[in-house]
């Protein structure tokens, strides 16, 4: 040893080796193979919105460090069992649970480096595209407090039952658990058909405890803050358990001794042995404080309640901070006459929509109840799903993040980005075509046959993609004995028509047809 | 006291007397150092388990979720098959064992139908989505994952493999990837699924028949 070397505490010292002697860094490369397929991959896959990107923390990383976390802690709390030398170490002066505490700790660091490694692999390539807001920090409070009690358990099950079957036994366990809680977090937070809005906790409220949930709606934490009452209740149940289990190993010594105790005199014995007792103490202490935390947890989960803006309120913990709005100064474009503007979290896609909606807003400029702009505006107010449609005066056209005429659900991700865009001159065209005296439901817009034609023909004045009879909403109901042959002829000619020619028929017409008077023959 | 006694005393320890011919006895010695007994009990309970996820309904009835715990179960169970592998002998038994080779064929052959018996047994009158044929399949690929494995970890260690392929295959599966080496998501009936798990399973099998999973002795269990 130089002369230069600083001497480390002892547990430091003990760490030090454990650190290097610990099998999780041998494991780095294979969960980075699949940290690299299953959450990044899918992580890229969302929109750059930060509450969405931070979603696949509890839902795709938790689980696949969940398998390694719990399989090496088991492989690592059993060592001694494994190598049969329990006999041998107990004659040490150290305490078993400060020589177990040190094998834990180690397992623990290693993991929760990786898994934080994994973190800021996701964040920054978020930060790269996203345009708005910043990381949030509760999904990686609940993703590391998983991984430390899914530690805790598989080293707990590998000190008390240290044999080859442990590790993979651990790992089963964790993941079927997970995939139990994650079938009852959905069973609570599916969508209805008509709702993008979770149903409340009524049965079951441990499927809040899961941290593995459905992806949240696009535009959550955009508008409204994400209040944190579940994130800390997720923490204060599972942390609740991770120490529970780490007392119980305190007492994993005397429960050995207990359960080979034969005869009262010696179990008296194992219990009386006054060497232990300030640690046996602090283990019960500990053991008390996870059982009372992880209840505290589950009573909490079933006073859940849901808010106005589609999230979860827990009333013991809820700050009406969160409840107030994100204010942001929308990012916008302008074209003459009319003007397209956006969350600036959605700022990565503002050009995309007023290219699709500038040439046909062109179009219609001008007829009554024409939009003169078009405004997104948050996928849920009041505890209600908001349809896009067109309102005020003058009149705008809104959508939604989650929403645009009859596209829901697939706003981001499509694989066809004229398709993409062809949905939004539809939402658009929709909303004008019907008028403000229809209200938009979530079975879509219901266009008549006459409608639905010089919808189509206005599309393919500017070069878009005709309506699909699947795209107009129960529009075939509405249309009547017309068949798709005569929309399409009565289409083609309106089509055919000089611009200034339709939009004088347009000008004239526009009443009548919004009313449903205008047969297809009546369509020049 | 003379040495007559001593000389006349037979060889056989006392209470073995009673002898299974020899190639039970170091087939029952081999499986025991294994922990095969042990193995199977952990082979029952991964069926008990399959049984009751299907039973009180905790997973998915349908879609790609449905596929799932099945998919989970079928690769711990091809984990705990790796695992056996492992033994506690190392060199000793690797420099004197003529038979060794075949005893951890057999084993593992064993061990797979075991396992895939547990599990459609855990099956048997609930709905199983993509049926037993692909718990079978999955059951054969993962144990060949597992075996090829053991040789590089050893076999303590090797349920890394199939896990962490498992995990890969539940984004596989939700992205409906239809490569014929993504087998575990594959319906029952692809050709192609079948052949990539079996080919696994195969080369696992030969590899660990010839060349044995690697030994540490500092792990002897």
């Amino acid at each position: 040893m130089s002369a230069m070397s600083v001497a480390l505490p002892r547990p430091a010292r003990a760490l030090r080796l454990e650190l290097k002697r610990n099998a999780v860094p041998y494991l780095l490369p294979l969960l980075a193979a699949v940290f690299y397929f299953d959450t990044l991959r899918t992580a890229a896959g969302f929109p750059p919105i930060w509450t969405q990107r931070a979603s696949v923390i509890p839902n795709h990383m938790l689980l696949e460090f969940s398998v390694f976390a719990g399989g090496m802690a088991a492989w690592a709390g059993s060592r001694e069992g494994r190598r049969k030398t329990v006999d041998l170490v107990r004659t040490t002066s150290r305490a078993a649970w400060a020589r177990l505490s040190v094998a834990l700790a180690g397992t623990l660091c290693w993991l929760l480096l990786a898994f934080l490694a994994g973190v800021a692999v996701v964040y920054i390539q978020t930060a790269l595209r996203a345009t708005w807001g910043g990381p949030p920090l509760w999904p990686v409070f609940v993703g590391a407090t998983g991984v430390v009690v899914v530690t805790v358990v598989g080293f707990a099950a590998g000190v008390f039952f240290p044999g080859r079957f442990t590790a993979p036994l651990v790992a089963i366990g964790v993941l079927v658990l997970n995939q139990i809680g994650f079938r009852a977090a959905l069973g609570i937070t599916a969508p209805g058909p008509t709702s993008v809005l979770p149903s409340p906790p009524t049965s079951a409220p441990y499927g809040l405890l899961s941290p593995a949930t459905g992806a949240p709606l696009i535009d959550a934490g955009v508008y409204y803050h994400v209040a944190p009452d579940l994130a800390i209740t997720q923490v204060i149940f599972m942390g609740g358990i991770a120490v529970a289990l780490f007392g119980v190993l305190g007492l994993a010594v005397g429960l050995h001794e207990l359960a080979w105790a034969g005869g009262r005199r010696r179990m008296r014995a194992a219990i009386a042995r006054s060497d232990g007792w300030p640690y046996r103490a602090v283990a019960v202490l500990l053991v008390a404080s996870g059982v009372a935390a992880s209840w505290t947890g589950l009573a909490l989960a079933g006073t859940a309640k849901l808010t106005a803006t589609g999230g979860w309120e827990i009333p013991a913990l809820h700050s009406a901070a969160s409840d107030q709005s994100a204010s942001a100064a929308q990012d916008c474009t302008s074209s003459p006459g009319f003007q397209v503007c956006v969350h600036p979290a959605f700022g990565f896609y503002l050009h995309h929509v007023a290219t699709a909606l500038d040439p046909l807003a062109a179009e219609i400029a001008g007829l009554p109840g024409a939009p003169v702009r078009a405004t997104e505006v948050a996928s849920v107010s009041g505890g209600n799903v908001v349809q896009s449609g067109i309102a005020g005066n003058p009149p705008v056209f809104e959508f939604t993040a989650e929403r645009v005429g009859n596209l829901f659900g697939e706003f981001y991700g499509l694989p066809d980005p004229a398709a993409w865009a062809s949905e939004f001159q539809q939402g658009l065209l929709e909303a004008f075509l019907a008028g403000p005296s229809q209200s938009a439901s979530p079975a879509g817009t219901q266009l008549g046959a006459a409608q639905l034609a010089v919808a189509d023909a206005l599309l393919a004045a500017i070069g878009s993609q005709p309506m699909a009879p699947s795209n107009s909403g129960q529009s075939a109901l509405k249309s009547g004995p017309a068949t798709v042959a005569e929309m399409s002829a009565a289409a083609r000619r309106f089509a055919a028509l000089p611009a200034s020619a339709r939009h004088a028929w347009l000008a004239a017409h526009l009443t009548a047809l919004r009313a449903g008077t205008i047969t297809l023959t009546q369509i020049p | 006291m003379t040495t007559t006694s001593v000389l006349e005393q037979s060889a056989v320890p006392a209470g073995t007397e009673r002898r299974f011919p020899a190639g039970i006895r170091l087939t029952w010695l081999h499986l025991r150092s294994r922990h095969v007994p042990g193995g199977i009990l952990a082979l029952a309970a991964c069926g008990a388990l399959l049984r009751a996820t299907l039973y009180w309904h905790w997973t998915f009835n349908s879609g790609p979720y449905a596929q799932l715990v099945p998919m989970i179960i079928a690769a711990g169970a091809a984990a705990l098959i790796a695992v056996t592998a492992h033994s506690p002998f190392g060199e000793v038994e690797r420099a004197s064992g003529r038979w060794l080779p075949y005893l951890r064929l057999f084993t593992a052959i064993a061990l797979t139908g075991v396992a895939i018996l547990a599990l459609q047994s855990g099956a048997v009158g609930e709905h199983l989505n993509e049926g037993v044929l692909a718990l079978a399949r999955n059951v054969i690929g993962f144990t060949g994952l597992g075996l090829l494995c053991s040789l590089v970890t050893g076999g303590l260690l090797a349920w890394i493999l199939p896990m962490g392929y498992m995990v890969f295959c539940e984004y596989a599966l939700l992205q409906a990837w239809r490569a014929p080496w993504t087998w575990p998501v594959r319906p029952p009936a692809d050709r192609g699924a079948w052949i990539c798990a079996s080919v696994i399973f195969a080369v696992g099998l030969l590899l660990l028949t010839v060349i044995g999973p690697r030994t540490q002795l500092s792990d002897d269990s």
